[in-house]
């Protein structure tokens, strides 16, 4: 688990390890049933205060991401498809939001600001396409 | 996450050094496994408050109930469980370091010689060394291993890093969160300079004239106000801007700063939409979040 913290990023420390988790488990990084770091291990590799991953950690909990198992440890749960989708949706949308409102505020035609966004979209694309080829 | 009984019981406290109020009807519960920030100018009464939690001082009104003895009451078996650092911090300047750490561990049948070791290597102290030569944050260093060197379940610094200059405060800072890694210990920390606690603390209580103006857990406190900034998207803002609990405000043209309180990041998303605003929403260093609350 791989997540970095803010200190004076003006978002409070747990909210941002939630955020990063929620990400990495969209994404695929942190795979169902992989184990997450002990909040003793984590809050002493980013040193932090222990409650907050263990508030972090209670949070992702309620949400359904990931579960505890009794004396072994919280691992990442078996999340529905459409809640995954819901989530995934939810997050590039708050994105592309930005990246919209900056072609309004530019007055980047409409068509001209869509296809940027599908020529990244293309490229990166084909980038890991060719990675995973290899 | 705090369901068991408070390891420190403040109610209804009040001392008075002659005619001066030194506290004000204190009420306090100090739950173990938190890191207390207790912030409050010189003079707010931090210190007068850690001392009693210790005895070392006697309410004239009210009670103090630490490990669930009366302040007045306290013996060893209480005291034994607390380690308390002071801004002060006498020692014994005519012993060499090794000495004073022998003699002092002498007190304690449960002192942790291997922790003292680690200790001792990690921060690189002589023991060779006559206490009364030692610089600031050596001292600084010196005075916390003798008050975790037995394990206790309750250590108290009152304002350990104010002697320290910004290398060793860093070094202590990093002490310090090493220490939190154990998670039954409570730690009670004062001071004045916030950004070094900022990064530690779980909980806050806030002091002034006597009193405490907030107990709180700390992220509460930090989730209770935000920095926005809003840019509009063409055209200017309009004149009142549809927030509420706005304590500051400064704009320019399209743009606009404001500071708000008890106001949620979804509500503040929401109000920027329908401005149709683009929108940065900050929390407040602790330092700033201090200022407002006890202006």
């Amino acid at each position: 688990m791989l997540l970095e913290i803010d200190h004076h990023g003006g978002v409070p420390i747990y909210r941002q390890v939630i955020e990063q988790v929620r990400r990495q488990i969209m994404a695929g990084q942190l795979g169902e049933g992989q184990q997450l770091n002990s909040v003793r291990e984590l809050a002493g590799r980013l040193r932090v205060n222990p409650m907050t991953i263990s508030k972090a950690y209670a949070l992702l909990e309620i949400e359904g991401l990931v579960e505890r198992r009794r004396g072994v440890g919280l691992f990442v749960a078996r999340v529905r498809e459409s809640h995954k989708e819901q989530t995934k949706a939810r997050l590039l949308e708050q994105i592309l939001k930005k990246a919209a409102m900056m072609a309004v505020q530019f007055e980047i035609p409409e068509e001209e600001a869509a296809r940027m966004l599908v020529d990244l979209y293309r490229k990166h694309d084909a980038r890991t396409r060719s990675h995973s080829n290899e | 996450m705090n369901d068991t009984n408070p390891i420190v019981q403040i109610h209804g406290l009040s001392k008075w050094f002659g005619g001066t109020d030194a506290l004000r009807d204190v009420n306090l519960d100090i739950h173990s496994g938190s890191i207390i920030g207790l912030l409050g100018a010189n003079g707010a009464g931090k210190s007068t408050l850690l001392r009693h939690i210790i005895g070392l001082y006697l309410p004239n009104k009210g009670t103090c109930v630490t490990f669930g003895c009366e302040a007045g009451k306290l013996g060893p078996a209480q005291l034994g469980r607390i380690g308390y650092v002071h801004q002060e911090g006498e020692l014994l300047e005519w012993m060499k370091v090794g000495q004073l750490i022998r003699y002092v561990s002498t007190y304690y049948p449960n002192w942790n010689h291997q922790l003292e070791e680690k200790y001792v290597a990690d921060y690189e102290i002589s023991m060779e060394a006559r206490v009364g030569s030692l610089s600031p944050g050596q001292r600084q260093r010196l005075a916390i291993l003798l008050a975790i060197g037995f394990e206790p379940e309750l250590l108290i610094l009152d304002e350990p890093a104010s002697t320290l200059d910004p290398v060793a405060r860093g070094q202590f800072l990093d002490l310090l969160l090493q220490i939190i890694q154990n998670e039954n210990r409570t730690i009670i920390i004062s001071s004045h300079i916030l950004s070094d606690v900022e990064k530690i603390i779980d909980h806050v209580v806030i002091m002034e004239a006597g009193r405490i103006l907030r107990d709180c857990s700390f992220d509460e406190l930090k989730e209770e106000f935000h920095c926005v900034r809003l840019s509009t998207l063409s055209g200017d803002l309009p004149v009142n801007l549809p927030f509420e609990n706005v304590i500051q405000q400064q704009r320019s043209n399209g743009q606009a700063v404001i500071t708000v309180r008890n106001t949620t990041p979804e509500q503040i998303e929401q109000t920027a939409e329908d401005l149709n605003c683009q929108v940065e929403i900050q929390t407040l260093p602790l330092e700033e979040i201090y200022k407002i609350i006890v202006s």
